[in-house]
């Protein structure tokens, strides 16, 4: 289990992590969530050690964090960067290398990496003549070949086709089922909700919401009910509701907000008693929704 | 940080020494020492056979006379009875001059035609026909003025290391050699760790790379794999110089000197080779490592010129000065430069070339730059840190002064 504990940074008058915990057992996925400067990256190069916290600490399997098991950690950067002359195979096993892997082991690891990845057209070919999303490809070979304890990829999607995000979906999958904890950062909330089992949603340098999905659903306040038909009887008794907002008509339905609290089976019953209810939909908040309400509240 | 080390080390050398800029310099090297090994005997045979081809005008006894004399320095094509050479006489013979030598009473009158005055040797004219006028003057038999003209002169060494004027005259040369061999392998193999840093930089290898290395296990394999390559890369000149040669050139003029002959005759004594390697290492750890850390805080690689530029001009400064240094080795002003580090491994390294240099004082500059080398690499180690992780604009002075006191 990694535990982040209070994690603060600094730089000069920019504070950058202000107060950021978390724990993440092991063997799951993590995602980091929050926009543009929340502290996400320099979160995640605190965890690496490529970065000292100004406060705070951090525990893997409950001892600190240190440069012997910080090697044994796999990191995806935002901004990618590969050596252009050299050749795919020679650039993963260089960094097998790097990650202490013997000689032939790191050959090896390589070798299947490619096979893994779909790369060995690619093999000998320098990185520069690769096509975006196959360099995205490499570098994640690169992050993950000395199947890394705890591997950290911050946007690891940006870049590829769907068909290759997929890929890299089940890539991940595959590691988590040989004991690999993850932790993402992504502006793609499908497939952040796709590939991890909980969350934290980071804003300002401080941490607003953490959970599974389940959980941070059950802490939102407000669910959205869709009901057709958008007649005058229908809207009186959603309007009757407390703390009810209407949001939108479409397809002769309509959309409000009601809250969390709202006893759906009451309602339905009030519903039909004045109308024939044609759909009635209780929709649960997605990823996405509770991260644009959670950004926007902040601000 | 040893395994790390040797990894990094080990790639990078395997890395630059298939690269392109490595082969194109170690080519460019051989070739540039074939020319200063070779070029030097090529001019000196081009004088002789087209730049002093010369006609003597005289009458037939003097112009016999003349012309056995001037053979020394010159090849006399043909002798002409007296006439005005004009342009059509020099083109008709090939010729740079005509030489016309006529008596004046007891008194020898030379004049000389050519169609480029400032390309007389009239120094050497002068010498090989001063036999001639004294024998018209005084009438001395020429072989008495021949003795005579061979005035021993004895040179007699004190406090020297040479025993010669022709060995002090190889030291210098290769004083001269070693040192531009030092400039251009330390300056161009500092540039080659300089831009193996701003490239991984800019292309952004950078944040993988810290963080699956410590940044000074990485900094360290690049540069002594950057050293290594440059060690080889001299050896391999030096190779191209002695197999070309079969020696080193002691000066324009000189005669060509075995390598053996030139330690007996303590030319390059072993204390001065051992000079050279470490004056190499310390001058190259220490540009080497300014160089990585500065190209660490650029965001583009044109950026690079405007950084290094403060650190290239003192060693083109120190090579100037080093080159002084080889005329006047022991000028207090040149003494105390061969003590400071950076620009100390070219001006110290120049002395003792020439001249015996105490020991302590060489102790002394070495352990200088050993203790600047160790300081450089703690605030490079700093700035390389921060700096591989900073994009934006470039630091202030400040800033980077703010990060080595950190």
């Amino acid at each position: 289990m990694l535990v982040a504990d209070h994690l603060c940074k600094e730089f000069g008058n920019i504070v950058a992590v202000r107060d950021v915990s978390f724990a993440i057992p092991g063997g799951t996925s993590f995602g980091l969530i929050g926009p543009n400067g929340a502290g996400k990256t320099t979160t995640m190069r605190l965890i690496l050690g490529i970065l000292a916290p100004d406060g705070g600490q951090l525990l893997w399997k409950s001892a600190r964090v240190d440069a012997g098991m910080r090697r044994r950690f796999g990191y995806l950067p935002e901004e990618r960067g590969l050596y252009g002359r050299i050749s795919v195979q020679d650039q993963i096993r260089y960094f097998g290398r790097l990650h202490r892997l013997r000689p032939a082991e790191a050959a090896a690891r390589t070798k299947r990496w490619i096979a893994r990845l779909e790369l060995e057209e690619y093999a000998e070919r320098p990185c520069s003549e690769l096509s975006k999303g196959n360099q995205q490809k490499v570098q994640v070979a690169c992050a993950a070949v000395h199947t890394p304890e705890l591997l950290v990829l911050d946007e690891p999607f940006s870049g590829l086709d769907p068909v290759n995000a997929e890929m890299l979906l089940s890539v991940l999958r595959d590691l988590m089922k040989e004991g690999t904890t993850l932790i993402l950062s992504s502006h793609q909330m499908w497939q952040l909700e796709a590939a991890c089992n909980t969350f934290c949603i980071v804003v300002g340098g401080s941490v607003r919401a953490s959970g599974t999905l389940p959980e941070l659903r059950s802490r939102w306040p407000t669910r959205v009910i869709r009901v057709a038909p958008a007649s005058d009887s229908v809207c009186s008794v959603l309007d009757g509701v407390a703390g009810a907002k209407s949001l939108d008509r479409f397809d002769g339905a309509i959309e409000y907000e009601v809250p969390a609290s709202t006893r759906f089976s009451e309602l339905l019953a009030r519903l039909v008693a004045v109308d024939a209810i044609t759909r009635f939909e209780a929709v649960e908040p997605s990823l996405h929704d509770m991260f644009i309400h959670t950004v926007e509240g902040a601000a | 940080m040893l395994g790390d080390f040797v990894t990094v080390y080990g790639a990078e050398l395997a890395r630059r020494i298939r690269s392109r800029p490595f082969i194109v310099g170690l080519l460019i090297g051989v070739v540039g020492v074939a020319c200063f090994t070779l070029l030097p005997q090529l001019f000196i045979s081009m004088d002789a056979t087209s730049m002093y081809r010369v006609v003597l005008v005289a009458d037939p006894p003097l112009a016999h006379r003349a012309a056995d004399l001037l053979r020394q320095d010159f090849t006399v094509v043909a002798t002409l009875p007296e006439q005005t050479p004009d342009a059509s006489l020099l083109k008709r013979y090939k010729v740079a001059a005509a030489i016309v030598i006529s008596r004046a009473g007891s008194s020898l009158h030379v004049a000389v035609y050519t169609k480029d005055p400032g390309n007389v040797a009239e120094g050497a004219l002068r010498r090989d026909l001063i036999p001639l006028a004294l024998e018209q003057e005084t009438a001395l038999p020429p072989g008495r003025i021949a003795t005579l003209m061979k005035l021993p002169i004895g040179v007699h060494p004190v406090s020297s290391r040479f025993e010669s004027s022709a060995a002090s005259e190889a030291a210098h040369g290769i004083g001269f050699t070693l040192i531009f061999l030092l400039y251009i392998i330390i300056l161009f193999n500092s540039q080659l760790v300089m831009t193996s840093v701003a490239e991984e930089k800019t292309t952004r290898i950078a944040e993988l790379l810290v963080a699956s290395v410590d940044p000074i296990a990485l900094l360290a394999g690049k540069i002594c794999a950057a050293a290594t390559l440059a060690l080889l890369q001299m050896l391999v000149w030096i190779a191209a110089a002695v197999a070309l040669h079969g020696g080193l050139s002691t000066g324009s003029h000189g005669p060509a000197v075995r390598v053996a002959d030139l330690i007996g005759a303590n030319v390059m004594s072993p204390e001065v080779l051992i000079a050279f390697v470490l004056f190499f290492i310390l001058g190259f750890f220490q540009l080497s490592t300014l160089f990585a850390a500065l190209a660490s805080l650029i965001n583009r690689i044109e950026d690079l010129g405007s950084v290094t530029m403060p650190l290239v001009m003192p060693n083109v400064l120190a090579f100037i000065v080093a080159l002084l240094a080889l005329q006047a080795p022991d000028v207090p002003w040149i003494v105390g430069l061969s003590f400071v580090p950076g620009i100390s491994p070219y001006i110290m390294f120049a002395r003792m070339s020439v001249s015996d240099v105490p020991a302590w004082q060489v102790a002394l500059s070495l352990a200088i730059n050993a203790a600047a080398l160790v300081a450089i690499v703690i605030a490079a180690g700093k700035i390389y840190r921060v700096g591989m992780l900073l994009y934006g604009r470039l630091p202030t002075f400040a800033q980077v002064w703010n990060v080595i006191r950190s």
